[in-house]
């Protein structure tokens, strides 16, 4: 379970990204993020995943307060629960899609065998397997997507978030991406959306949909 | 234990190679400054030890003659008083000195021997035993009969006696020489043909050697011969020593200039790296960052990638170093610190393998590349993902 209890965010450009924020993300739960530009989405996606320190409140996540760990704790908090699909999908251009992929499991420092299976399975499942050697800069936009959604899964986290996940793709990429969607819903993820994209809003497998306008929930 | 984590070090193998020119060029500096230190070392090193085993051939004790402040010839008739003296083992007169081969550029050192007398340099005492040499005649070293016969002397040469006569010595062969100084700058012949060629009289020598039965004794000997001839020098091998060195340590000065200049570029290359990351290399460690790398994750990956870099190009440096002082002897290097009689010497430099250079140098290049890598990498490690990745 994630709670946000009295989040507030300001920059220290004084732009208040968050203002008083209470939210409730329970397990296994799909919820999408809906907002304009600027609203202050991708602050929360990124206050959820400890990449960002609250200037007021309390990120709880399965009862860990997530705003209050050291750099440390919260690099390993993010490496064994979270699973970041980024805006700009945030590859590492010059290295190959299966080293890519193999990122997050560097530190763990597992033996090849179990690496291995962990590698091929999220690669088949994201279908990039046939890419694995091409160097991710010479990849097509929603190859690029799959590679970082593999990724984002080599860990196998609970918590899946993406960032305007269809921003760059088109139309038949982004009902790729449902499908995806809906295969990680059906492995009892719980998965935050952060999207102005119409497509999401109206997905039968989608559980609650919240608006963010300034940096406040819109009552709905 | 922990096992090396050979997933990190691959990553930062391959780190290196995606920033293949960068790193490229670093390791080529590196490489170069290693190995032109190196070789000053080494040149420096090899040239001690070849000055000090030439002076240990020395006489423990040297007795010069001296008139109106220059060097004059010293009467043997003195020796016999000499011996009477406690603690002194035996004295031995020497006819020796430089001659000017002037066209061939050169200039040998001239050293009489008889077969009747001790000789204390191992060199001598071999051609003693064994070469009976006449009048016209001289052994010269290896290094002294290429000179000649690049001059197309193979046969004999003639020596100007001071009157302006001159005097067909003739090369009876070559000497087997102890150090290469000899080799390079020795001439042997009969102290009586010596004694012509410069001009002495009968019993007049250059200067005497003496031998102190105990070195303990060796100042308090001194002291006495100081008194019976006060016109005397006497000079204990020690002290030549001192004398030797504080002319080498002047040429290194040179070496210490060019030293500085060295650590100077070493450190604006460290400077300019640890000033910043690229954009793209700071991403990326924010990227590491977000997807659940601890610092001490980066920091080790960038340890894994300066060490490579530094240490490949510090072994590579001393092998260049190596190959430069002691296969290609030095080239350029070596007539810089040897101002030495032959001009156009083919004195090979001898092996010496000095840690202390080699420890120096290793803490000079590897550690600090080290730091200059990992704190600029700190740096961006510690600030907020977010900022970095954004
Ligand atoms: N690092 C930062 N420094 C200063 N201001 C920031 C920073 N990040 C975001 N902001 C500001 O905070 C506000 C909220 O930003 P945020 O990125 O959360 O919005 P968003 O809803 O994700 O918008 P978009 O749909 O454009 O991605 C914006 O006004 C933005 O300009
Ligand atoms: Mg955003």
């Amino acid at each position: 379970m994630i709670r946000l209890e009295h989040i507030s965010k300001i920059y220290d450009n004084d732009i208040v990204a968050l203002d008083d924020i209470n939210l409730i993300f329970a397990e296994g739960e799909l919820v999408i993020l809906k907002g304009v530009s600027g609203s202050g989405k991708s602050t929360i996606l990124s206050l959820i995943a400890g990449l960002l320190k609250p200037t007021k409140g309390d990120v709880l996540v399965d009862k860990k307060h997530i705003s209050k760990l050291p750099d440390h704790f919260c690099s390993q908090y993010r490496r064994d629960n979270i699973g970041f699909i980024f805006q700009k999908y945030n590859l590492i251009p010059t290295l190959s899609v299966v080293d890519n992929i193999l990122l997050p499991l560097i530190p763990l420092n597992l033996d090849e065998k179990e690496l291995h299976v962990k590698l091929e399975s999220v690669m088949k499942m994201f279908s990039i397997v046939h890419k694995k050697d091409i160097i991710v800069k010479n990849l097509s936009g929603g190859e690029q997507q799959r590679t970082a959604i593999a990724r984002a899964n080599v860990n196998n986290p609970k918590i899946i978030l993406a960032d305007e996940p269809t921003a760059n793709l088109d139309e038949k990429l982004s009902l790729e991406f449902i499908k995806i969607l809906k295969e990680l819903k059906s492995l009892n993820k719980t998965i935050i959306i952060a999207t102005h994209d119409p497509l999401f809003f109206d997905l039968d497998f989608v559980d609650r949909i919240v608006e963010i306008h300034n940096g406040k929930l819109v009552c709905s | 234990m922990k096992k090396i984590n050979f997933y990190l070090l691959e990553y930062a193998i391959n780190y290196i190679l995606r920033y293949k020119s960068k790193n490229i060029f670093i390791s080529i500096v590196l490489t170069l400054l290693v190995a032109i230190l190196a070789s000053f070392f080494f040149v420096q090193n090899s040239l001690k030890l070849e000055f000090e085993s030439t002076l240990d051939a020395q006489p423990q004790i040297i007795i010069t003659n001296q008139k109106a402040g220059r060097d004059t010839t010293v009467d043997e008739k003195v020796i016999d008083k000499l011996l009477n003296i406690n603690g002194v083992g035996d004295v031995v007169s020497r006819v020796w000195g430089y001659y000017d081969f002037s066209h061939m550029n050169a200039k040998f050192i001239l050293v009489g021997i008889d077969e009747f007398e001790n000789q204390d340099n191992a060199t001598l005492a071999s051609i003693a035993q064994n070469v009976d040499l006449n009048v016209s005649s001289m052994l010269v070293g290896q290094g002294v009969k290429k000179t000649l016969s690049n001059s197309y002397y193979r046969k004999y040469f003639n020596f100007i006696l001071p009157d302006g006569e001159s005097k067909k010595i003739y090369i009876a062969g070559t000497f087997k020489a102890t150090t290469q100084f000899e080799s390079n700058d020795m001439i042997v012949m009969n102290k009586d043909t010596l004694r012509n060629i410069f001009g002495y009289k009968k019993q007049e020598a250059t200067d005497l050697a003496v031998t102190v039965n105990n070195p303990k004794e060796i100042a308090s000997v001194i002291l006495k011969i100081q008194n019976m001839y006060p016109t005397f020098k006497v000079v204990a091998r020690k002290d030549l020593k001192t004398v030797l060195q504080s002319q080498f340590n002047t040429k290194s000065s040179l070496f210490l200039i060019l030293f500085m200049v060295s650590l100077f570029t070493f450190f604006m290359i460290i400077y300019d790296k640890s000033s910043g990351l690229s954009s793209e290399e700071k991403k990326e460690i924010g990227i590491l960052k977000a997807i659940g790398w601890r610092v001490e994750d980066v920091l080790k990956a960038r340890f894994y990638e300066a060490l490579i870099l530094s240490f490949f190009s510090y072994i590579i440096g001393i092998i260049i170093a190596l190959f430069f002082v002691y296969i290609l002897n030095a080239p350029i290097l070596k007539n810089i610190f040897i101002d030495y009689h032959t001009i156009e010497n083919n004195f090979k430099l001898p092996f010496v393998l000095d840690y202390e250079t080699l420890l120096l140098l290793f803490l000079l290049s590897v550690p600090v590349y080290l730091f200059a890598t990992i704190i600029p990498s700190w740096r961006v490690a510690t600030l907020d993902a977010d900022e970095v990745i954004r």
